[in-house]
């Protein structure tokens, strides 16, 4: 395959400012069981060549599942011929902030390849989890089992080649206990197909997934019954898994520069944080410290390299409250006259490079559990998600979670149904004044980030503990 | 791409390589997209795409095992049907007599056009650029996407169910902005013949020029008028969450306790209507079921959901030619043409019996709170505006809503005779302007 692709960048070579071109192959595993009942297998294997060139100071960029050589070739020139139709509406020559020629092999190191587990253990795992949860109310329950193995090669004009091979494993269990006017769900170990890892099925064994089967299906069974949440504002408590999915909406899309630049204005919108605010804006208070950073072990948005060839590599994006970065492309980051810190990454083969979070870490703090909790008198715990919403610059936001928890003197109580809570992104992270330690800190994935046009699929990381925030309003949804 | 005479080939070439014993199912979708995305007035990202998926279900009895694969290569797929297999042979069977779909008549057809096959990179960017001089001659700048697509679609099993389509279609959306002035665009079609650049033009400067110097509004229960765009994204909603018949089955839908009930206004019809003069019709489901038009409510009565294979098989329900590809079938069906039918009223007509309401042109970030009271959540976007006394008044900065769109659709008092076609989340979504007096805001953003 290399040779096949060095000729096309042998061709495009003197016709060209930079192209580089990628051989994606993709096998992917889904296991999917309702109600003890296996309800899917599905195998699948997606590969193709992408090409991207930048020529007459304009971008071009076309795709094919046909791998023939000559195929190669006209796809080549149909990259061309559209830059050429790019470059009739340029503003400026689109230039590459420098990065360094990378000739290099990345694995994703894992204990057990989840493609050579036995299938039937797999199946098995699901059936019985997914029986263990029909108890009382809970008439549905679900799991998935989910693997990858993406196979990378990506070479560029520059000299550039490299070869990633990343593996991803995950899967969760959903219980969902029903009576007529209500349903209430309780996901395990996360919210919407559960949590993932770039690592193999040790990730899957860890979870415990059927040890953890009765007890989401009992919690569902008490939401059903429980009251409402209350409205009004209030001291709360985020649990790890819902602050995952904060971050990534409040803090993960708004420092995409692309968006920040305008890119995705007419989409998914723009950015509050523009560049006027960089390094001169409080973002949140004194304790909260957010990093991109692509090289945490087992992170979903873990791997050496971006679909740029830029390395890997840890970013402050908020620094003591004080927004310091952005997440960036070569072309972006060349607007701001900095180097890329290799936030470009492509769903696949047959999309372009878009800034894309990787790992989105909120650091943590040194509050124990009970230091969370020992000042507020009346307030909620929250966590899980249900619902999620914001603005298009990021700022008004609105989460649903599955599990709601009084807070009363210092001390959890009884469980509420339906809760919300809404606020206004810089507003909210400076009433944050409490992060979990370390103990509490693991990194959360999440499948199914969605941006730009066509629309691209990224899996993405986010380390979190627990945190507390002050005066937040809240509600239920009826 | 893929023709009629060459997918019949495949298929006989797939019945020959498996054992007689196993059924199967194919779908294989080919496609041709090309997009051209633009903002800050140039053109950031153009792209072209040639994709084909081939999905294989070998089925033993009740026992099925799934491959999809991108490649027409005979060693790949001959691999890949054995592990269809495989699969097959070691999973447990479900809980319900699989039964394939026979061979069927079909009497729809997608729509299609050569122009927009022909419709060329050179093509977007030539229109693009002349959007943007018109925007930028007036102090704004452009941004948004520009898509052509050519899809072939084949479903077959070893019953001797055979079914081809192909289609073609369009996709255009622009936002201008100028500060806090915006407005919103995106049109849909099969012929880029259709595509009336002019058109576009004018229509953005309307709102954008009326969309400037946003006052700032309390939250609260207000009469809205949704523009198209709005209506078929709040339609696109309450077809996942109240619509999709394995909801219905499980007891996790309002349609459970209000089947046949009429709790919506007369003027109110909602259906999966292939057969709307607007809609670009998918002709068959991705087991081959024909598609059909299904009332999900009329003449302001709840009739019933849209049903996929799996889920008719195991509740012993009537298919409505909804299965989805490429999705587990733990997720059920989708509408895959909405279609709200059209009222008796104009827009100005609407407008002008409006004292004292809000036009919203365009919903950002929906979600679902609630499923079972299809309260759903999100933002106002891109032209906000009072109307007083008939008449479209001040802009006014962005509102969040929750909202329960049974209670906005019990208020639902006029619907316009105008219809657009707009995206929806299978196929595109047709669906007029409407008014309603329970539209709720919870709060408000700073722009």
């Amino acid at each position: 395959m290399k040779a096949s692709l060095k000729n096309v960048l042998d061709w495009l070579e003197t016709k060209v400012s930079y192209a580089d071109i990628r051989f994606v192959q993709q096998e992917e595993e889904r296991i999917v069981a309702e109600n003890g009942i296996l309800s899917s297998y599905k195998l699948s294997t997606d590969r193709g060549v992408g090409i991207r060139v930048l020529a007459n100071g304009a971008w071009g960029f076309a795709s094919t599942y046909d791998l023939e050589q000559e195929v190669l070739l006209e796809t080549a020139a149909k990259a061309l011929k559209i830059a050429q139709a790019s470059a009739l509406c340029k503003k400026e020559e689109i230039r590459l902030a420098p990065t360094d020629k990378q000739v290099d092999k990345y694995i994703t190191p894992i204990i057990k390849d989840p493609f050579r587990v036995n299938p039937i253990e797999k199946i098995d795992l699901l059936i019985k989890s997914t029986q263990a949860m029909l108890k009382d109310k809970v008439k549905r329950s679900e799991g998935i089992l989910n693997f990858f193995k993406t196979n990378k090669l990506f070479l560029s004009t520059e000299g550039s080649e490299i070869e990633q091979t990343i593996f991803e494993s995950g899967g969760g269990i959903s219980a969902y206990a029903i009576e007529e006017g209500d349903f209430q769900r309780r996901s395990y170990p996360s919210s919407f197909d559960g949590d993932y890892a770039t690592r193999g099925y040790e990730f899957v064994e860890e979870m415990n997934l059927l040890d953890n089967a009765e007890r989401i299906s009992e919690e569902a069974n008490q939401l059903l019954v429980a009251p409402y949440a209350p409205e009004g504002v209030v001291d709360i408590v985020l649990g790890g898994s819902q602050l995952a999915l904060q971050v990534h909406e409040s803090c993960g899309h708004p420092v995409e520069l692309d968006r920040v630049l305008g890119k995705e204005i007419s989409f998914a919108g723009g950015s509050f944080l523009t560049v006027d605010k960089l390094n001169n804006f409080v973002y949140g208070s004194l304790k909260v410290n957010i990093v991109a950073d692509a090289t945490i072990a087992g992170g979903l948005g873990t791997f050496a390299y971006d679909d740029e060839g830029v390395p890997a590599s840890k970013t402050y994006l908020v620094k003591q409250g004080k927004f310091v970065g952005y997440l960036t492309s070569r072309e972006d980051a060349f607007q701001l006259g900095i180097c890329s810190n290799g936030s470009a990454r492509a769903q696949s083969w047959n999309n372009i490079p878009l800034v894309r979070m990787t790992n989105i870490n909120l650091l943590p703090g040194d509050f124990e559990w009970e230091e969370l909790l020992g000042d507020i008198k009346k307030g909620l715990y929250l966590d899980y998600n249900k619902s999620w919403s914001i603005d298009d610059k990021r700022l008004n936001f609105q989460f649903g979670t599955e599990m709601a928890r009084e807070i009363k003197d210092g001390k959890l109580g009884k469980i509420y149904k339906n809760a919300f809570y809404q606020g206004i992104t810089p507003e909210f992270w400076k009433s944050c004044d409490g992060i979990g330690n370390k103990k509490f800190w693991r990194v959360w994935g999440i499948n199914n980030c969605g941006k730009g046009q066509p629309e691209q699929l990224m899996h993405v990381g986010h380390g979190t503990s627990p945190a507390r925030f002050r005066k937040v309003k809240v509600g239920a949804c009826r | 791409m893929m023709e009629l005479e060459k997918g019949k080939k495949l298929i006989k070439k797939i019945k020959e390589k498996i054992r007689p014993d196993y059924d199967f199912e194919v779908i294989l979708s080919e496609e041709r997209f090309e997009l051209t995305r633009f903002a800050e007035s140039y053109i950031h990202q153009n792209v072209a795409e040639s994709n084909l998926n081939l999905t294989l279900k070998a089925i033993l009895g009740n026992r099925i095992g799934a491959v999809q694969m991108n490649s027409m290569d005979d060693a790949i797929i001959s691999k890949n049907l054995q592990k269809a297999v495989n699969i097959a042979n070691i999973t447990p069977p479900l809980d319900f007599p699989y039964r394939l779909v026979p061979p069927q008549n079909y009497t729809i057809k997608g729509k299609y056009s050569e122009d927009t096959i022909n419709f060329s990179s050179l093509d977007r960017a030539r229109l693009i650029r002349q959007i943007i001089r018109g925007m930028n001659q007036v102090g704004y700048d452009a941004a948004g996407a520009f898509s052509s697509e050519q899809i072939t679609l084949i479903v077959a099993n070893s019953q001797g169910l055979f079914a081809f389509d192909k289609g073609t279609k369009l996709d255009f959306n622009c936002v201008i902005t100028r500060g806090n002035s915006t407005a919103h665009v995106s049109f849909i079609d099969w012929d880029v013949n259709n595509f009336k650049v002019n058109k576009i033009i004018d229509e953005l400067l309307e709102t954008a020029l009326r969309n400037r110097e946003q006052v700032e509004i309390e939250p609260g229960v207000y009469t809205a008028i949704l523009s198209p765009e709005a209506t078929s994204n709040i339609l696109n909603y309450t077809g996942e969450v109240a619509f999709n018949g394995k909801s219905i089955m499980e007891g996790k839908s309002f349609v459970c306790a209000n089947r046949n009930k009429k709790i919506f206004p007369e003027i109110l019809t909602v259906a999966d209507n292939p057969l709307d003069e607007l809609t670009m019709p998918i002709p068959f489901d991705s087991v081959g079921y024909p598609r059909e038009k299904v009332y999900l409510i009329e003449k302001g009565r709840v009739k019933d959901g849209v049903y996929d294979h799996i889920t008719a098989l195991r509740y012993n329900h009537r298919c409505t030619g909804n299965t989805l590809a490429g999705e587990d079938a733990s997720y059920g069906a989708l509408p895959f043409n909405l279609v709200m039918e059209g009222g008796e009223v104009d827009l100005e007509e609407m407008i002008s019996r409006t004292k004292k309401g809000i036009f919203i042109s365009r919903l950002h970030y929906v979600n679902v709170l609630n499923p079972m009271s299809i309260q759903l959540t999100g933002m106002t976007r891109d032209g906000t505006f009072l109307v007083e006394n008939g008449k479209i008044g001040k802009a006014i900065k962005n509102m969040r809503f929750n909202t329960s769109i049974i209670d906005m659709f019990k208020a639902v008092d006029l619907i316009s005779k105008e219809r657009q076609v707009k995206a929806g989340w299978v196929g595109p979504t047709v669906a007029p302007y409407l008014r309603t007096n329970n539209f709720t805001f919870s709060s408000k953003t700073s722009f």
